[in-house]
């Protein structure tokens, strides 16, 4: 590597979020990058490091420690806050992810969104919250802390099960914005935490993704709330949306967003021309045939794809399938730098 | 009889292809207007008039097996082109669907009490760690409509259940599901396991969900992969006949 790093981790992923120069393109995990061999490494195994705060900050370190990459991220699910609101949950084990069993969902309406008193002391959202603090001291000068906070469409798939959720916005979309309105508290609140603990900056998971909804679907009922959680948020926050995902990115480019977050069924040239400068972009290396399935050489084409489109971030599309060997996610921050080094050499 | 119902013809617009549009007149070219409507309906998702209708039709007459490919299959065959060309979305597919079902609800328990042989046997289930199901009763409910007998294991299904239900129900196809990237993997899991048991003889295996390809499918040793609904029951029709070949693209 002939080219020189200038900028420490950190300030190389803050100045990419805000659209400024960086020395070389930063590796970024907004969802996460947590594998089985890495739970095993420091033995901090699913699903107790998504319960307990010193885990987490274990886990979410070997991202820079392990893998090299420029950010750190503590909260590996998407199911932290919908724990905390009582949704029945299938905790799983090591080699799974816990997740909402939302065919028995807890509420019916807008009426009976309710965020329970002292829900920010919850042991799953603490959790996350506490584990950020521990980042925030050992590796906070050097790397950034990525937080996550689910939006309310997100939220709204686990507290009213999702095809009832889907159902509601043809029937009453009226009923749904309410919904929408009142789950956005959630997402406020539980980020608003997050940044205090010391996150750097906030994904937005909130997936009303093409494989379910439409672009106008987008627009109808997400682009005001998103937009609104910039100023309700004091940290720069990148949206993530999986699945086919270009229909809707010129409405997402004017949110005000830092950055979205986007998935490998969107190419990325096509991503780049879709929000035309209005929004910094973070992907979108395909999970379960590429980093799952295939190998370094496979990863490297496809990082360097990224790059060659102009991708501000690299990292994976989605979080990564936990049996994802841990070569395969070394491989990013390693062809970010050669890249860099052969065109800047 | 040609299609006389402005709304089904102006329906049949969504349908691009010239050989896909013959294909779904035809549904309807000996279909009698009030099964017209009953599509026309179930585009609309008017899942209270589905039920009318379907009620009314029955009383008029008409059998539980006509109402059924004329009404309710015919309607749903637009609706899946309309989703596969990306023109509606899922909350449209699944107030179609919700309409099929109150359709379902009264000519259903007429097939089953009528004796028609199956055309086969479907065991059908979300892979362990997904409790993701849209997808896979859309299918179930597009299969069932078709003549299967469809097994529903439901969610978060193990390898093991899924061999257990091929054995018990000497069933000749089985299709999983899968929504995240994360759990897809457990797909191939499943297929090794049914590799294993040494019963990858006897069943055909088809995949589906959001994040999957045919690239995906391939790898992972399936028999074929549908992207939606329609296309797995055009698989598991395939999939029936002596000659079948793995992996088509079903729909045209």
């Amino acid at each position: 590597m002939s080219y020189q790093e200038t900028m420490s981790p950190k300030e190389r992923v803050m100045n990419a979020l805000a659209g400024k120069l960086v020395d070389r393109t930063p590796a970024v995990n907004p969802t996460n990058v947590a594998t089985v061999e890495l739970m095993d490494l420091v033995d901090a195994p699913f699903p107790y490091a998504c319960q307990d705060g010193e885990m987490a900050a274990r886990l979410a370190a070997t991202g820079y420690t392990e893998l090299g990459f420029d950010s750190v991220s503590p909260y590996f699910s998407i199911i932290q806050e919908s724990s905390a609101l009582g949704c029945e949950m299938q905790w799983e084990e090591k080699d799974n992810w816990p997740t909402v069993r939302m065919y028995n969902p807890i509420w019916k309406s807008a009426d009976d969104v309710k965020i329970p008193a002292g829900i920010l002391e919850h042991r799953d959202m603490k959790a996350i919250t506490d584990s950020i603090r521990m980042l925030k001291d050992e590796l906070g000068d050097e790397v950034a802390i990525i937080g996550k906070t689910m939006g309310p469409w997100t939220l709204a798939y686990h507290v009213f099960g999702v095809e009832s959720f889907l159902l509601g916005t043809v029937d009453n979309p009226d009923e749904t914005k309410r919904a929408l309105e009142k789950l956005k508290e959630i997402s406020v609140l539980f980020g608003q935490a997050q940044i205090d603990a010391g996150a750097d900056a906030l994904t937005f998971p909130d997936h009303a993704t093409g494989d379910l909804v439409s672009g106008e679907y987008y627009k109808e009922f997400l682009q005001d709330i998103h937009t609104e959680m910039v100023d309700a948020l004091e940290a720069p926050l990148i949206l993530h949306i999986c699945g086919k995902t270009i229909d809707r990115m010129p409405y997402i480019a004017k949110t005000g967003m830092a950055s979205f977050h986007f998935d490998s069924k969107n190419d990325p040239q096509a991503a780049m021309d879709a929000v035309n400068g209005g929004i910094t972009l973070v992907g979108n290396i395909n999970n379960p045939e590429t980093l799952y399935a295939r190998g370094p050489e496979e990863v490297r084409q496809e990082v360097y794809k990224c790059l060659e489109a102009g991708i501000q971030m690299i990292g994976p599309e989605c979080a990564v399938p936990l049996a994802t060997k841990i070569e395969n996610l070394m491989e990013i921050p390693l062809a970010i730098k050669d890249w860099t080094a052969e065109r800047h050499g | 009889m040609p299609v006389i119902n402005e709304d089904l013809e102006a329906e049949l617009g969504y349908v691009t292809s010239p050989a896909e549009q013959q294909h779904i007149r035809n549904l309807w070219d000996e279909a009698d207007p009030l099964m017209q409507d009953i599509s026309v309906s179930l585009i609309k998702g008017d899942n209270n008039r589905v039920d009318q209708l379907t009620k009314e039709a029955l009383e008029a007459g008409f059998s539980a097996n006509t109402i059924l490919d004329d009404g309710l299959i015919a309607g749903m065959a637009i609706v899946g082109v309309k989703f596969r060309d990306n023109l509606i979305f899922v909350p449209e597919v699944l107030v179609a669907a919700r309409a099929m079902k109150a359709g379902m609800a009264h000519v259903e328990p007429i097939l089953s009490a009528s004796g028609i042989e199956p055309v086969g046997t479907v065991i059908m289930g979300t892979v362990k760690g997904d409790l993701h199901d849209i997808g896979k009763n859309l299918c179930i409910m597009m299969l069932s409509g078709a003549g299967f007998t469809v097994i529903d294991l439901g969610v978060d299904t193990s390898p093991e259940e899924f061999i257990e239900a091929v054995e018990e129900n000497e069933a000749g196809v089985l299709g999983m599901s899968a929504l995240l990237t994360t759990t897809m993997p457990n797909m191939g899991r499943t297929i090794d396991a049914i590799e294993e048991a040494e019963m990858r003889e006897v069943v055909k295996i088809m995949v589906g969900g959001a994040p999957l390809s045919q690239e995906f499918a391939d790898d992972m040793g399936a028999d074929g992969y549908g992207k939606d609904a329609m296309s797995c029951v055009e698989l598991a029709k395939t999939f029936m006949r002596p000659d079948a070949e793995p992996s088509i693209n079903p729909v045209s």
